[in-house]
């Protein structure tokens, strides 16, 4: 069949949800409202560490149209968290970061509460404030979490004092591979904190019946996860909360762990009304979450023809106040910091340290954009020593088709030398040095290779055919704009072969979803897609089941035909699954309804190949491959740069939807290029300060080149639906270090923290003037 | 339904005099409202809570922009910074103001800003203040005491400080007439398109003919509480022909005087460094526009 | 106090009660239910609440709802005629300019009163009109494209 025609596999058909968000009719988060509704609002913290000693409420519940306030002392004592059970819904006892909410108001207007949340008095003991990791690990610092050891940890954690995890992974022998080399470079390398800054800000919404049971709608990643964590935090029955999700305005992994929908349940269940409350920009900033700022050692060695031979890398992670998805953060960066060669003898360690900041945990690349800057900037310092072009270099050492990873995990498809071959073509890399530059301005090209997983725990999807031969798809994915629900609506409609309009999506609900993890990982078209494939598969069978003896045929003739038809191959006799429903629901059989669940189960590590421990995920996903080249100008007067073009060749395994996949890899690449070159949160002392859009700054329309091109590769997934892999991330992992590069072409020099705004690079520049 | 806690008014007067009434009898909580960029911005996150808001919008006088017969222009504390950008009253040395004011925020701020909102509120990194002090503007006052005029520089008296006393509000900025042949030119370094300025460098300046310069007036912006201008280093490149090192000197005089601070834009050091070097280009900028032409 | 405005919107004129500080986004979405309008910042950086005020791009969080009595208010929701989108909303559309839609309205309102300005915009003109609304998901090449698209196609 044609599946461009039936907008299936490999069509680009617009969103299912187009025509309500060109309109203003999409709601969010903050459009939703039920009768009677009370608005909360949540008082932050003024201090990092401390004792609580008690609350003063009485200014606060003298506000006319305060119905409720709960604090720390009106909360259950369960903790929550994705890898260490150590946070609590709200502040209980005890303060651990600055912004942390203390207390919960609920008022008949917004106004009311924020006004009365203003007035909550909490007294509070003091306690020295660890703001570094460097601080955390001194001997005698004070500890942020006294009960570590007792917390519940889902991993094999190496856990003590405020060293949240250890995780350590080695192949090969590495001092042996050290010996083995002609050239060994070593620097360190840092990043900075980034803020999601999902244009949404955070918020949820709770209604309660009369049995007590509540309803609880939030912009979110996961409604599974969000039920899994007001229920663990508040120490509920899973059945009596029901998530749901309304459309969500980006996450980037903001909205994947809970933020204040536990505050929320709380105060509906206190209040017996539905309670609803929104975040403003600068408590979004405050107190959800960020990207971990990295401190990356590493050391390469190479032989003279540029052959890597050792490589060691240690990081050093701020895990914030509470672990969150910090330890899978580690682990997955470790796992990542080779890159995608093939390095014989490799330790990658690594420390993750609580801090009295804000928490930091899941944004896209997973700490992988962090490693990967440290490890690209690297290969080009040794190109540069060797003499060599950093593509050969790179070229040299190429992970292939059949190496295993790090570690020891299975690669099934690597499309990674088309993607070199690609961007190296497209961007004309070999005359690079012929482009010129303005006056007053430098020209640098950079190049960066990535790789990224898709995959992680558990999926499932069901698929129910209606009596009129249409079908329902439910997955429980929560669509955040990257726009899954489309695409997984092509993958049901190419498998059953009928037109895309013949699906109909469910919207996720954890009382009738199949369980989902998350839209996270850059999992969904992967993990999800297998199981729309997997349902699909089901629901062929139990049609087929039907026409055999409809037609009076075997199962075994019988062919699926475009529009929704079951066919004897060879024969124009046909079922259509219309009349396949109708026998199904009132005369044989039963209702049609195709289900599969499945967990991503492929190992991470061989204990035959790599020695490891405090690994946080033992199945970790599939490969996807980059190649990214960007062409930049720095001033230089100033040191500010800009990047001018960029060719992201991008291994997606099977592009469902190419023109999403354009819109991940571009998004992608520009998220990356505010990380690479203006985006940094700044504390002052222990205080956030820069928490508004006036002074945390990311990329306009001006400052982001039009010519960003999308090179989309597919080298097809044996296990995936239709042999699509990732898309999400892997088009942001290369963006920070492709640009390093580019500017260390321009200028002579490589800056080694980021973001690498104007001062680091004027400062650099003047480093090499005065060398010189 | 909206409930309200604090007793506030709204006014919308049509001529200055009523406004000035009307702030005058609120006392010191009452603000005037002009676009509403900043002081909106502010009330929202709850640092500013006036008792009474006067609006200037519907005040003709303040709307109109005015090239005046002598060669000075009158812009209205009204005018919008797009207004401003494309004023085609703003001519040679006047285009330092049209300059800074197409450089402010973006588009859809620039429509709502005002210079006379712009200039109350004295942001130091803000575009206007190096602009008017360069372009030796006069800022026009209205009081309970009447009237008065005095020049930019001594307008800005530093972080978010202002020459203006309360119940008093700006009514326009006056332009003097400059020479046809004079330039005006406003350069800003900022993180990210339409941020406040890093740093900001503004100049007027005329040549004689034979080239040298005859007249010019500098200052620099987002290097400390407002608006910074060295008369020496003024004197410095007058008479020269704007030699490198008659640059260089001209800003080791400037930066002596600057008093920048670390903030989420950058640090001082950064400041001091990148000052000098954007003072070179700037007046590089400006040899090349005036070499095509001769 | 709050006091009653008139404010029109859409066309149609809404009597509300508001206070003085009351902004104009905040009337919109809470009394007169027109969510189109996001609040993502509250500042008028993002863009997100960008509606047309007497035909011109504002901030409506950063417009006073009682100053703009006797003005004329379009929001995303009036933008369509007669049930018919606007070319700028169908070229969106056409150009996949849309992931999580959070930005959208402030855009097509942004976009749409700068091609009634400028029927035959350069890529960089474009740039520039939008550089004050931030989109966060789609590196903005797609809604570039898409009022390129609008523009070639004679519309706003």
């Amino acid at each position: 069949m044609d599946g461009l025609e039936f907008n299936g596999v490999g069509s680009s058909p617009h969103r299912l949800e187009i025509m309500e968000k060109v309109t203003g009719a999409a709601e969010y988060i903050a459009d939703l409202s039920r009768p009677n509704m009370l608005h909360a609002a949540i008082t932050q913290s003024t201090v990092a560490h401390a004792k609580i000693l008690g609350y003063d409420l009485s200014d606060a519940l003298s506000v006319p149209g305060v119905v409720c306030i709960l604090t720390g002392e009106d909360f259950p004592d369960g903790r929550m968290g994705a890898f260490i059970k150590d946070e609590h819904a709200i502040a209980k006892d005890k303060i651990r970061y600055f912004g942390e909410p203390v207390a919960v108001v609920a008022a008949e207007t917004e106004g009311i509460a924020r006004e009365a949340a203003k007035r909550v008095i909490v007294k509070y003991e003091e306690l020295p404030a660890i703001l570094s990791p460097e601080e955390g690990l001194a001997e005698g610092a004070a500890i942020i979490h006294e009960e570590l050891d007792d917390y519940i940890k889902v991993f094999p954690a190496i856990s003590s004092g405020n060293m949240a995890s250890y995780t350590e992974l080695n192949e090969g022998d590495l001092e042996a591979g050290f010996a083995q080399a002609d050239l060994i470079v070593e620097g360190t390398y840092e990043t900075a904190p980034q803020a999601h800054l999902a244009i949404e800000p955070c918020g949820a919404l709770a209604d309660i019946d009369k049995q007590g049971r509540v309803t609880l709608w939030s912009a979110n990643q996961s409604v599974f996860r969000v039920q899994a964590n007001v229920c663990e935090s508040l120490k509920m029955p899973m059945g009596k909360l029901r998530c749901l999700t309304p459309r969500v305005g980006g996450g980037f992994g903001n909205k994947m762990e809970p933020h204040i929908q536990p505050l929320v349940v709380q105060m509906c269940q206190a209040t017996k009304r539905p309670v609803k409350m929104i975040l403003n920009r600068e408590e979004d900033f405050e107190c959800v979450r960020a990207r971990h700022p990295f401190k990356v050692r590493c050391k390469t060695g190479v032989k003279k023809d540029g052959t890597i031979v050792a490589r060691e890398v240690e990081v050093l992670l701020d895990c914030g106040a509470f672990g969150d998805d910090s330890p899978g953060v580690l682990g997955y960066s470790l796992l990542m910091c080779l890159g995608p060669y093939r390095i014989p003898n490799s330790k990658a360690h690594g420390k993750l340290v609580y801090t009295n900041k804000l928490r930091f945990g899941a944004f896209r690349g997973f700490g992988n954009p962090q490693v990967a800057f440290a490890g690209e900037t690297q290969l080009d310092q040794i190109a540069e020593k060797l003499g060599m072009d950093p593509l050969d270099l790179r070229q040299k050492n190429l992970i292939q088709p059949g190496d295993p990873w790090f570690g020891g995990g299975k690669v099934a498809s690597n499309g990674l030398q088309e993607c070199v071959d690609k961007a190296r073509a497209a961007s004309d890399w070999d005359n690079r040095k012929s482009r010129t530059a303005p006056k007053g301005k430098r020209r640098g090209t950079g190049v960066a290779l990535a790789a990224h997983i898709s995959g992680l725990l558990g999926t499932g999807a069901i698929i129910r055919v209606f009596e009129d031969g249409s079908v329902a798809l439910n997955t429980g994915a929560v669509d955040i704009g990257q726009g899954s629900d489309t695409v997984l609506s092509q993958m049901c409609a190419e498998a059953l072969k009928i037109p895309l309009e013949k699906v109909s999506l469910a919207s996720p609900d954890t009382d009738g979803s199949p369980y989902n993890w998350g839209t996270t990982a850059s999992r969904v078209t992967y993990t999800t897609g297998r199981a729309v494939v997997g349902a699909a598969a089901e629901v062929e069978k139990q049609l087929k089941e039907h026409a055999a003896q409809m037609l009076e045929c075997s199962e075994m003739d019988l062919e699926l035909r475009p529009g929704g038809i079951v066919g004897v191959s060879g024969s124009d006799k046909e079922v259509s699954f219309h009349q396949i429903s109708l026998r199904a629901h009132w005369a044989a059989g039963g209702p049609i309804v195709g289900h599969h669940t499945w967990v991503f189960n492929q190992p991470t590590v061989d204990p035959k190949r790599a020695v490891c421990s405090g690994i946080p995920f033992p199945q970790v996903g599939v490969f996807s491959f980059g190649c990214l080249i960007v062409d930049t100008l720095t001033d230089e007067a100033s040191g500010k740069t800009e990047v001018v073009e960029a060719w992201s060749a991008v291994d997606v395994g099977r592009a469902i939807n190419p023109s999403s996949v354009e819109g991940q890899i571009v998004g992608g690449f520009v998220q990356g290029m505010g990380f690479a070159l203006t985006e940094e949160m700044v504390w002052d002392g222990p205080k956030l300060a820069n928490p508004t859009l006036l002074d945390y700054k990311v990329p306009t329309t001006l400052d982001t080149p039009y010519n960003i091109h999308s090179i989309i590769v597919e080298a097809a997934e044996p296990d995936g639906p239709f042999g699509a892999k990732g898309a999400g991330e892997i088009g942001l992992v290369p963006v920070p270090a492709a640009i390093a590069n580019a500017i260390a072409d321009a200028i002579g020099g490589h800056v080694h923290s980021l973001p690498m705004k104007p001062e680091k690079v004027l400062n650099k520049m003047l480093e090499i003037e005065d060398a010189t | 339904m909206l409930t309200f806690m604090t007793k506030q008014d709204f006014h919308k007067p049509t001529t200055v005099e009523d406004a000035v009434t009307l702030l005058k009898e609120a006392g010191e909580d009452a603000r005037p409202i002009s676009g509403g960029a900043t002081l909106v911005a502010l009330m929202n996150a709850r640092l500013v809570q006036p008792s009474r808001l006067v609006s200037l919008s519907a005040i003709e006088e303040l709307t109109q922009c005015t090239h005046q017969p002598d060669g000075s222009v009158r812009i209205g504390a009204m005018r919008r910074h797009r207004q401003t950008a494309f004023e085609s009253d703003l001519k040679a040395a006047h285009q330092v103001v049209s300059g800074a004011a197409s450089q402010i925020a973006n588009p859809p701020v620039r429509n709502m800003g005002t210079i006379g909102g712009s200039i109350s509120f004295a942001d130091p990194a803000a575009d206007y203040p190096p602009s008017l002090v360069a372009a030796n503007a006069e800022i026009e006052i209205a009081g309970p005491e009447g009237r008065r005029c005095i020049p930019a520089e001594d307008f800005f008296l530093g972080w978010y400080e202002t020459a203006l006393e309360p119940g008093e509000i700006v009514t326009a900025v006056i332009l003097p007439p400059v020479p046809a042949s004079s330039i005006g030119q406003y350069e800003k370094l900022c993180r990210i398109a339409g941020d406040f300025a890093l740093a900001s460098i503004a100049m007027t300046i005329d040549f004689d003919a034979s080239n040298t310069v005859s007249t010019l007036r500098l200052a620099v912006g987002g290097c400390g509480g407002g608006p910074v201008r060295v008369e020496a280093a003024e004197d410095a490149l007058i008479g020269t022909k704007l030699e490198t090192d008659a640059i260089a000197a001209a800003a080791e005089l400037l930066v002596a005087e600057l008093d920048p601070v670390d903030d989420v834009r950058g640090s001082a050091e950064y400041r001091l460094k990148v000052v000098p070097r954007l003072l070179q280009r700037a007046f590089n900028n400006l040899i090349n526009i005036r070499e095509p032409a001769q | 106090m709050s006091q009653p405005v008139t404010l029109t919107v859409n066309g149609k004129a809404n009597e509300v009660s508001c206070g003085a500080t009351t902004t104009l986004l905040t009337v919109l979405r809470d009394t007169l239910a027109l969510t189109g309008s996001k609040r993502g910042c509250n500042q008028g950086v993002c863009g997100a609440c960008t509606v047309l005020v007497d035909g011109a791009p504002m901030r409506a969080c950063l417009t006073l709802a009682v100053n703009t009595e006797g003005q004329s208010i379009t929001t995303i929701e009036g933008l369509p005629e007669g049930g018919d989108l606007k070319p700028i909303q169908q070229a969106i559309i056409d150009s996949d300019a849309v992931q999580c839609g959070f930005c959208t309205s402030g855009m097509i309102l942004t976009a749409h009163e700068f091609l009634q300005r400028n029927s035959n915009p350069s890529i960089d003109d474009i740039r520039t009109a939008l550089s004050g609304n931030i989109c966060r998901c789609s590196g903005y090449r797609k809604i570039v494209d898409a009022v390129a698209l609008a523009a070639s196609r004679g519309g706003a």
